[in-house]
Protein backbone atom coordinates (compact mmCIF):
# COMPACT_ATOMS: atom_id res chain seq x y z
CA UNK A 1 0.00 0.00 0.00
CA UNK A 2 0.98 3.42 -0.90
CA UNK A 3 1.68 5.96 1.63
CA UNK A 4 -0.31 8.25 -0.15
CA UNK A 5 -3.51 9.62 1.22
CA UNK A 6 -7.04 8.40 0.30
CA UNK A 7 -8.93 10.83 -2.04
CA UNK A 8 -11.48 10.38 0.50
CA UNK A 9 -13.96 13.57 0.07
CA UNK A 10 -17.30 14.49 -1.83
CA UNK A 11 -17.54 13.67 -5.26
CA UNK A 12 -17.15 16.86 -6.77
CA UNK A 13 -19.69 17.53 -9.54
CA UNK A 14 -20.09 20.53 -11.41
CA UNK A 15 -24.10 21.03 -10.78
CA UNK A 16 -27.02 19.37 -9.17
CA UNK A 17 -30.06 19.00 -10.94
CA UNK A 18 -33.26 19.35 -9.28
CA UNK A 19 -36.53 18.27 -10.17
CA UNK A 20 -39.23 20.35 -7.95
CA UNK A 21 -42.55 19.13 -7.45
CA UNK A 22 -44.82 20.15 -10.50
CA UNK A 23 -47.72 21.57 -7.66
CA UNK A 24 -48.91 23.14 -10.77
CA UNK A 25 -49.80 20.33 -12.79
CA UNK A 26 -51.41 18.52 -9.91
CA UNK A 27 -53.69 21.51 -9.32
CA UNK A 28 -54.66 22.39 -12.88
CA UNK A 29 -54.54 18.76 -14.22
CA UNK A 30 -54.68 18.29 -18.08
CA UNK A 31 -56.98 18.73 -21.20
CA UNK A 32 -55.33 22.60 -21.51
CA UNK A 33 -57.82 25.80 -22.27
CA UNK A 34 -61.37 25.25 -24.61
CA UNK A 35 -61.29 26.97 -27.93
CA UNK A 36 -64.19 28.38 -26.93
CA UNK A 37 -62.30 29.65 -23.50
CA UNK A 38 -59.44 31.31 -26.01
CA UNK A 39 -62.00 33.00 -28.21
CA UNK A 40 -63.61 34.53 -25.21
CA UNK A 41 -60.29 35.91 -23.87
CA UNK A 42 -58.99 37.36 -27.25
CA UNK A 43 -62.14 39.05 -27.60
CA UNK A 44 -61.96 40.80 -24.32
CA UNK A 45 -58.23 41.84 -25.52
CA UNK A 46 -59.46 43.02 -29.01
CA UNK A 47 -62.42 45.10 -27.39
CA UNK A 48 -60.84 46.63 -24.59
CA UNK A 49 -61.76 50.04 -24.33
CA UNK A 50 -58.14 51.75 -22.85
CA UNK A 51 -57.19 54.89 -24.13
CA UNK A 52 -53.85 54.81 -25.14
CA UNK A 53 -53.36 58.20 -26.45
CA UNK A 54 -52.48 59.88 -22.89
CA UNK A 55 -50.11 57.24 -21.77
CA UNK A 56 -48.81 57.08 -25.36
CA UNK A 57 -48.23 60.96 -24.64
CA UNK A 58 -46.46 60.91 -21.08
CA UNK A 59 -43.90 58.31 -22.96
CA UNK A 60 -43.48 60.39 -26.13
CA UNK A 61 -42.69 63.21 -23.62
CA UNK A 62 -40.36 61.25 -21.46
CA UNK A 63 -38.55 60.46 -24.64
CA UNK A 64 -37.87 63.77 -26.15
CA UNK A 65 -36.74 64.73 -22.82
CA UNK A 66 -34.03 62.11 -22.62
CA UNK A 67 -33.43 62.62 -25.92
CA UNK A 68 -32.73 65.79 -25.10
CA UNK A 69 -30.24 64.73 -21.85
CA UNK A 70 -28.65 62.55 -24.51
CA UNK A 71 -27.53 65.58 -26.62
CA UNK A 72 -26.73 67.60 -24.02
CA UNK A 73 -24.15 64.56 -22.74
CA UNK A 74 -23.23 63.90 -25.84
CA UNK A 75 -19.17 64.59 -25.12
CA UNK A 76 -19.43 63.57 -21.54
CA UNK A 77 -21.98 61.90 -20.71
CA UNK A 78 -22.18 57.74 -19.93
CA UNK A 79 -23.69 56.43 -23.46
CA UNK A 80 -25.15 53.21 -22.36
CA UNK A 81 -26.94 55.34 -19.52
CA UNK A 82 -28.28 57.71 -21.49
CA UNK A 83 -29.74 55.34 -24.69
CA UNK A 84 -31.00 53.27 -21.43
CA UNK A 85 -32.98 56.74 -20.76
CA UNK A 86 -34.64 56.75 -24.49
CA UNK A 87 -34.86 52.70 -24.62
CA UNK A 88 -37.36 53.22 -21.55
CA UNK A 89 -40.07 54.79 -23.14
CA UNK A 90 -39.48 53.14 -26.25
CA UNK A 91 -39.99 49.84 -24.87
CA UNK A 92 -43.08 50.99 -23.12
CA UNK A 93 -44.29 51.65 -26.40
CA UNK A 94 -43.91 48.86 -28.57
CA UNK A 95 -44.78 46.59 -25.63
CA UNK A 96 -48.27 48.16 -25.09
CA UNK A 97 -48.65 50.33 -28.78
CA UNK A 98 -50.39 46.35 -29.60
CA UNK A 99 -52.03 45.46 -27.14
CA UNK A 100 -54.18 49.16 -27.14
CA UNK A 101 -54.90 48.89 -31.08
CA UNK A 102 -51.74 51.03 -31.98
CA UNK A 103 -49.80 48.56 -33.93
CA UNK A 104 -48.19 51.04 -36.18
CA UNK A 105 -46.68 52.25 -32.93
CA UNK A 106 -45.39 49.23 -31.87
CA UNK A 107 -43.80 48.83 -35.44
CA UNK A 108 -41.79 52.07 -35.12
CA UNK A 109 -40.87 51.72 -31.56
CA UNK A 110 -39.92 47.98 -32.46
CA UNK A 111 -37.58 49.48 -35.37
CA UNK A 112 -36.37 52.23 -33.17
CA UNK A 113 -35.00 49.68 -30.33
CA UNK A 114 -33.45 47.48 -32.43
CA UNK A 115 -31.31 50.41 -33.83
CA UNK A 116 -31.06 51.54 -30.28
CA UNK A 117 -29.61 47.83 -29.08
CA UNK A 118 -27.06 47.72 -32.03
CA UNK A 119 -25.51 51.19 -31.85
CA UNK A 120 -22.50 51.37 -29.68
CA UNK A 121 -22.03 54.64 -29.22
CA UNK A 122 -24.14 58.06 -29.40
CA UNK A 123 -23.38 60.71 -31.90
CA UNK A 124 -25.42 63.73 -33.56
CA UNK A 125 -26.38 60.93 -36.48
CA UNK A 126 -27.65 58.26 -34.28
CA UNK A 127 -29.80 61.31 -32.44
CA UNK A 128 -31.04 62.43 -35.69
CA UNK A 129 -32.39 58.82 -36.50
CA UNK A 130 -33.77 58.82 -33.27
CA UNK A 131 -35.70 62.20 -33.73
CA UNK A 132 -36.92 61.24 -36.61
CA UNK A 133 -38.54 58.28 -34.89
CA UNK A 134 -39.85 59.87 -32.13
CA UNK A 135 -41.51 62.82 -34.73
CA UNK A 136 -42.72 59.99 -36.58
CA UNK A 137 -44.85 58.31 -33.57
CA UNK A 138 -45.64 61.69 -32.07
CA UNK A 139 -47.33 62.48 -34.98
CA UNK A 140 -49.26 58.86 -35.13
CA UNK A 141 -50.28 59.68 -31.21
CA UNK A 142 -51.39 63.21 -31.88
CA UNK A 143 -53.24 61.93 -35.15
CA UNK A 144 -54.85 59.04 -33.36
CA UNK A 145 -53.82 56.59 -35.98
CA UNK A 146 -54.67 53.29 -35.08
CA UNK A 147 -53.90 50.12 -36.82
CA UNK A 148 -50.92 49.16 -38.52
CA UNK A 149 -50.84 52.47 -41.23
CA UNK A 150 -51.36 50.37 -44.12
CA UNK A 151 -49.55 51.37 -47.54
CA UNK A 152 -49.09 54.71 -45.66
CA UNK A 153 -47.60 53.26 -42.66
CA UNK A 154 -45.23 50.58 -44.78
CA UNK A 155 -43.70 53.31 -46.85
CA UNK A 156 -42.90 55.76 -43.56
CA UNK A 157 -41.29 52.21 -41.88
CA UNK A 158 -39.02 51.36 -44.90
CA UNK A 159 -38.08 55.24 -45.14
CA UNK A 160 -36.55 55.20 -41.37
CA UNK A 161 -35.27 51.71 -42.33
CA UNK A 162 -33.15 52.97 -44.63
CA UNK A 163 -31.56 55.66 -43.00
CA UNK A 164 -30.71 53.02 -40.05
CA UNK A 165 -29.40 50.98 -42.90
CA UNK A 166 -27.15 53.79 -43.90
CA UNK A 167 -25.93 54.66 -40.47
CA UNK A 168 -24.86 51.10 -40.36
CA UNK A 169 -23.53 50.85 -43.54
CA UNK A 170 -21.41 53.91 -42.83
CA UNK A 171 -20.50 53.51 -39.51
CA UNK A 172 -19.88 49.56 -39.35
CA UNK A 173 -19.61 48.25 -43.22
CA UNK A 174 -22.60 45.97 -42.52
CA UNK A 175 -25.85 45.14 -41.29
CA UNK A 176 -26.20 42.99 -38.77
CA UNK A 177 -28.09 40.19 -39.30
CA UNK A 178 -30.81 38.83 -36.74
CA UNK A 179 -31.69 35.12 -35.82
CA UNK A 180 -35.40 35.09 -33.72
CA UNK A 181 -35.32 31.08 -33.40
CA UNK A 182 -33.70 31.00 -30.04
CA UNK A 183 -37.07 33.25 -28.91
CA UNK A 184 -39.90 30.56 -27.67
CA UNK A 185 -39.73 27.35 -27.57
CA UNK A 186 -42.52 26.02 -30.30
CA UNK A 187 -43.50 22.42 -29.12
CA UNK A 188 -47.09 21.46 -29.10
CA UNK A 189 -49.80 22.65 -26.16
CA UNK A 190 -51.85 20.39 -24.86
CA UNK A 191 -55.36 20.29 -27.30
CA UNK A 192 -58.46 19.54 -25.25
CA UNK A 193 -59.35 15.90 -24.52
CA UNK B 1 -61.75 17.56 -20.21
CA UNK B 2 -59.89 21.17 -19.35
CA UNK B 3 -58.03 22.56 -16.99
CA UNK B 4 -59.17 23.58 -13.68
CA UNK B 5 -57.35 26.51 -12.84
CA UNK B 6 -59.93 27.77 -9.78
CA UNK B 7 -57.25 27.03 -7.09
CA UNK B 8 -54.85 28.21 -8.98
CA UNK B 9 -52.88 31.23 -8.13
CA UNK B 10 -50.84 33.82 -10.50
CA UNK B 11 -48.87 37.34 -9.42
CA UNK B 12 -48.65 39.65 -11.98
CA UNK B 13 -45.88 42.48 -12.19
CA UNK B 14 -46.24 44.73 -14.23
CA UNK B 15 -46.04 48.37 -14.10
CA UNK B 16 -48.69 49.59 -16.57
CA UNK B 17 -51.86 50.03 -15.31
CA UNK B 18 -53.81 49.47 -17.87
CA UNK B 19 -51.56 46.21 -19.23
CA UNK B 20 -51.94 45.25 -15.33
CA UNK B 21 -55.51 45.18 -15.72
CA UNK B 22 -55.94 43.03 -19.35
CA UNK B 23 -53.29 40.41 -18.17
CA UNK B 24 -55.34 39.68 -14.97
CA UNK B 25 -58.80 39.81 -17.08
CA UNK B 26 -56.95 37.43 -19.56
CA UNK B 27 -55.96 35.28 -16.60
CA UNK B 28 -59.73 35.62 -15.09
CA UNK B 29 -60.86 33.98 -17.94
CA UNK B 30 -58.78 31.69 -18.60
CA UNK B 31 -60.76 30.52 -15.21
CA UNK B 32 -57.42 31.27 -12.74
CA UNK B 33 -58.87 30.97 -9.14
CA UNK B 34 -56.36 34.28 -7.42
CA UNK B 35 -54.66 36.95 -9.17
CA UNK B 36 -52.50 38.67 -7.45
CA UNK B 37 -51.06 42.03 -8.90
CA UNK B 38 -48.63 44.80 -8.06
CA UNK B 39 -47.10 47.20 -10.06
CA UNK B 40 -42.82 47.00 -9.90
CA UNK B 41 -40.49 44.91 -9.08
CA UNK B 42 -40.03 45.56 -5.28
CA UNK B 43 -43.72 45.37 -4.37
CA UNK B 44 -44.00 42.09 -6.52
CA UNK B 45 -41.46 40.49 -4.19
CA UNK B 46 -43.46 41.65 -0.87
CA UNK B 47 -46.80 40.13 -2.89
CA UNK B 48 -44.81 36.93 -3.48
CA UNK B 49 -44.08 36.12 0.19
CA UNK B 50 -46.66 37.07 1.46
CA UNK B 51 -48.91 34.78 -1.08
CA UNK B 52 -46.79 32.30 -2.57
CA UNK B 53 -48.14 31.51 -5.62
CA UNK B 54 -48.23 28.71 -8.21
CA UNK B 55 -46.87 31.22 -11.00
CA UNK B 56 -45.79 34.33 -11.58
CA UNK B 57 -45.46 36.47 -14.87
CA UNK B 58 -43.51 39.68 -14.72
CA UNK B 59 -42.62 42.63 -17.05
CA UNK B 60 -38.98 43.26 -17.88
CA UNK B 61 -39.15 47.06 -17.91
CA UNK B 62 -40.29 48.32 -14.56
CA UNK B 63 -39.13 51.22 -12.11
CA UNK B 64 -37.61 50.94 -9.50
CA UNK B 65 -37.06 47.28 -9.86
CA UNK B 66 -37.25 45.66 -12.69
CA UNK B 67 -38.50 42.23 -13.51
CA UNK B 68 -35.12 40.58 -13.62
CA UNK B 69 -34.14 41.97 -10.39
CA UNK B 70 -37.02 40.73 -9.36
CA UNK B 71 -36.81 37.41 -10.07
CA UNK B 72 -32.74 37.28 -9.10
CA UNK B 73 -34.83 37.89 -5.54
CA UNK B 74 -37.43 35.14 -6.04
CA UNK B 75 -34.27 32.52 -6.84
CA UNK B 76 -31.96 33.79 -4.56
CA UNK B 77 -33.59 35.70 -1.36
CA UNK B 78 -33.63 33.48 1.92
CA UNK B 79 -37.21 35.07 2.14
CA UNK B 80 -38.37 33.66 -0.97
CA UNK B 81 -41.17 30.84 -0.24
CA UNK B 82 -40.34 29.21 -3.05
CA UNK B 83 -37.47 29.74 -5.30
CA UNK B 84 -38.71 26.93 -7.99
CA UNK B 85 -42.11 29.28 -8.98
CA UNK B 86 -41.86 29.29 -13.01
CA UNK B 87 -41.64 32.90 -13.76
CA UNK B 88 -42.78 34.20 -17.22
CA UNK B 89 -41.36 37.35 -18.18
CA UNK B 90 -43.54 40.00 -20.14
CA UNK B 91 -41.10 41.97 -22.60
CA UNK B 92 -41.03 43.72 -26.04
CA UNK B 93 -36.96 42.81 -25.76
CA UNK B 94 -36.47 40.47 -28.66
CA UNK B 95 -32.46 40.41 -28.82
CA UNK B 96 -30.63 37.45 -28.17
CA UNK B 97 -28.30 38.99 -26.01
CA UNK B 98 -31.44 40.36 -23.75
CA UNK B 99 -32.96 36.67 -23.77
CA UNK B 100 -29.42 35.16 -22.12
CA UNK B 101 -29.58 37.91 -19.67
CA UNK B 102 -32.96 37.13 -18.99
CA UNK B 103 -32.38 33.09 -18.72
CA UNK B 104 -29.14 33.63 -16.81
CA UNK B 105 -31.01 35.17 -13.99
CA UNK B 106 -33.55 32.45 -13.94
CA UNK B 107 -36.30 33.38 -16.06
CA UNK B 108 -38.08 29.98 -16.65
CA UNK B 109 -40.26 31.55 -19.78
CA UNK B 110 -40.74 34.64 -22.29
CA UNK B 111 -43.90 36.16 -23.34
CA UNK B 112 -43.13 38.87 -25.60
CA UNK B 113 -44.97 41.78 -25.71
CA UNK B 114 -47.46 42.77 -27.90
CA UNK B 115 -48.93 39.38 -27.01
CA UNK B 116 -52.65 37.70 -28.11
CA UNK B 117 -54.22 35.59 -25.79
CA UNK B 118 -52.93 32.46 -27.43
CA UNK B 119 -49.78 33.04 -26.65
CA UNK B 120 -50.00 34.07 -23.11
CA UNK B 121 -52.25 30.35 -23.26
CA UNK B 122 -48.93 28.54 -25.07
CA UNK B 123 -46.77 30.21 -22.07
CA UNK B 124 -49.00 28.99 -19.75
CA UNK B 125 -49.48 25.40 -20.70
CA UNK B 126 -45.88 25.38 -21.20
CA UNK B 127 -45.31 25.79 -17.63
CA UNK B 128 -48.04 23.32 -16.34
CA UNK B 129 -46.68 20.81 -18.86
CA UNK B 130 -43.35 20.83 -19.63
CA UNK B 131 -41.64 22.29 -16.35
CA UNK B 132 -37.93 23.01 -16.10
CA UNK B 133 -35.48 20.89 -14.30
CA UNK B 134 -33.33 23.43 -11.62
CA UNK B 135 -29.70 23.66 -11.68
CA UNK B 136 -27.96 24.75 -8.67
CA UNK B 137 -24.03 25.46 -9.18
CA UNK B 138 -21.12 27.90 -8.20
CA UNK B 139 -22.40 30.83 -10.24
CA UNK B 140 -26.14 29.84 -11.03
CA UNK B 141 -29.27 28.99 -9.70
CA UNK B 142 -32.61 28.44 -11.96
CA UNK B 143 -34.13 27.07 -14.55
CA UNK B 144 -32.27 24.46 -16.33
CA UNK B 145 -31.20 26.76 -19.48
CA UNK B 146 -30.23 23.84 -22.11
CA UNK B 147 -33.30 23.66 -24.19
CA UNK B 148 -34.93 19.79 -24.85
CA UNK B 149 -34.51 20.86 -29.09
CA UNK B 150 -31.14 21.29 -28.65
CA UNK B 151 -29.98 17.93 -27.16
CA UNK B 152 -32.48 16.54 -30.01
CA UNK B 153 -30.09 18.09 -32.50
CA UNK B 154 -27.24 16.83 -31.35
CA UNK B 155 -24.43 18.83 -29.56
CA UNK B 156 -24.21 22.66 -29.61
CA UNK B 157 -21.71 23.94 -32.13
CA UNK B 158 -22.14 27.32 -32.08
CA UNK B 159 -19.95 29.78 -29.76
CA UNK B 160 -22.40 31.40 -27.55
CA UNK B 161 -23.51 28.93 -24.51
CA UNK B 162 -24.05 31.87 -21.67
CA UNK B 163 -23.79 35.90 -21.69
CA UNK B 164 -20.64 35.46 -19.14
CA UNK B 165 -18.46 33.97 -22.51
CA UNK B 166 -18.41 36.97 -23.92
CA UNK B 167 -15.46 37.86 -21.60
CA UNK B 168 -13.88 35.61 -23.16
CA UNK B 169 -11.74 36.83 -25.74
CA UNK B 170 -11.60 33.28 -27.87
CA UNK B 171 -15.67 33.00 -27.92
CA UNK B 172 -16.42 36.74 -28.31
CA UNK B 173 -14.28 36.04 -31.65
CA UNK B 174 -15.75 33.22 -32.41
CA UNK B 175 -19.35 35.15 -32.20
CA UNK B 176 -18.10 37.68 -34.18
CA UNK B 177 -16.80 35.51 -37.27
CA UNK B 178 -19.87 33.61 -37.03
CA UNK B 179 -22.03 36.85 -37.23
CA UNK B 180 -20.04 37.66 -40.07
CA UNK B 181 -20.68 34.25 -41.91
CA UNK B 182 -24.47 34.49 -41.35
CA UNK B 183 -24.30 38.29 -42.66
CA UNK B 184 -22.61 36.95 -46.02
CA UNK B 185 -24.84 34.31 -46.54
CA UNK B 186 -27.62 37.25 -45.92
CA UNK B 187 -25.73 38.98 -48.63
CA UNK B 188 -25.28 36.69 -51.06
CA UNK B 189 -29.51 35.73 -50.56
CA UNK B 190 -30.36 39.17 -51.15
CA UNK B 191 -28.39 39.52 -54.08
CA UNK B 192 -29.31 36.07 -55.84
CA UNK B 193 -32.71 37.39 -54.86
CA UNK B 194 -32.12 40.98 -55.91
CA UNK B 195 -32.95 42.75 -53.21
CA UNK B 196 -31.29 45.52 -51.73
CA UNK B 197 -30.43 45.73 -47.79
CA UNK B 198 -33.34 46.23 -45.36
CA UNK B 199 -35.73 44.16 -48.22
CA UNK B 200 -37.55 42.07 -46.69
CA UNK B 201 -37.83 38.40 -48.06
CA UNK B 202 -40.24 35.56 -47.91
CA UNK B 203 -37.94 32.61 -48.35
CA UNK B 204 -37.96 29.74 -46.40
CA UNK B 205 -34.50 27.38 -46.14
CA UNK B 206 -35.72 25.55 -48.48
CA UNK B 207 -35.55 27.84 -51.06
CA UNK B 208 -32.41 28.64 -50.34
CA UNK B 209 -29.56 27.17 -52.96
CA UNK B 210 -26.53 27.69 -50.50
CA UNK B 211 -23.88 26.29 -53.24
Amino acid sequence: MSDIPHYNQAPRRRAEFIRPPNTLKAKAGSGGLSEEILIKAQALLENNAVDFQPLAELYMTAMQRAIDTARDGLKNGNDEQLISGILYPAMQLKANGGMFHYSLITRFADRMIQFLEVIETLDHDVLDIIDAFHSTMRAIVMGKITGDGGRYGDELIEALNEACMRYFEKSTGAPKPIDYTYLNRNEDVPAEE
Amino acid sequence: MTYQLETVSVLVVEDNKPMLDIAKSLLLTFGVGHVITATNGEMGFEKFCEYNPDLVIADWMMRPMDGISFTRLVRNDPRSPNQYVPIILMTGFSERRRVLQARDAGVTEFLVKPFNARDLYKRLAQVIERPRQFVRSDDFFGPDRRRRRSAEAGDYTGPLRREADLGNADIRQRFIDQRQEAHDTLRTIREKAGLSAGDKFPLSVEDIDFQ
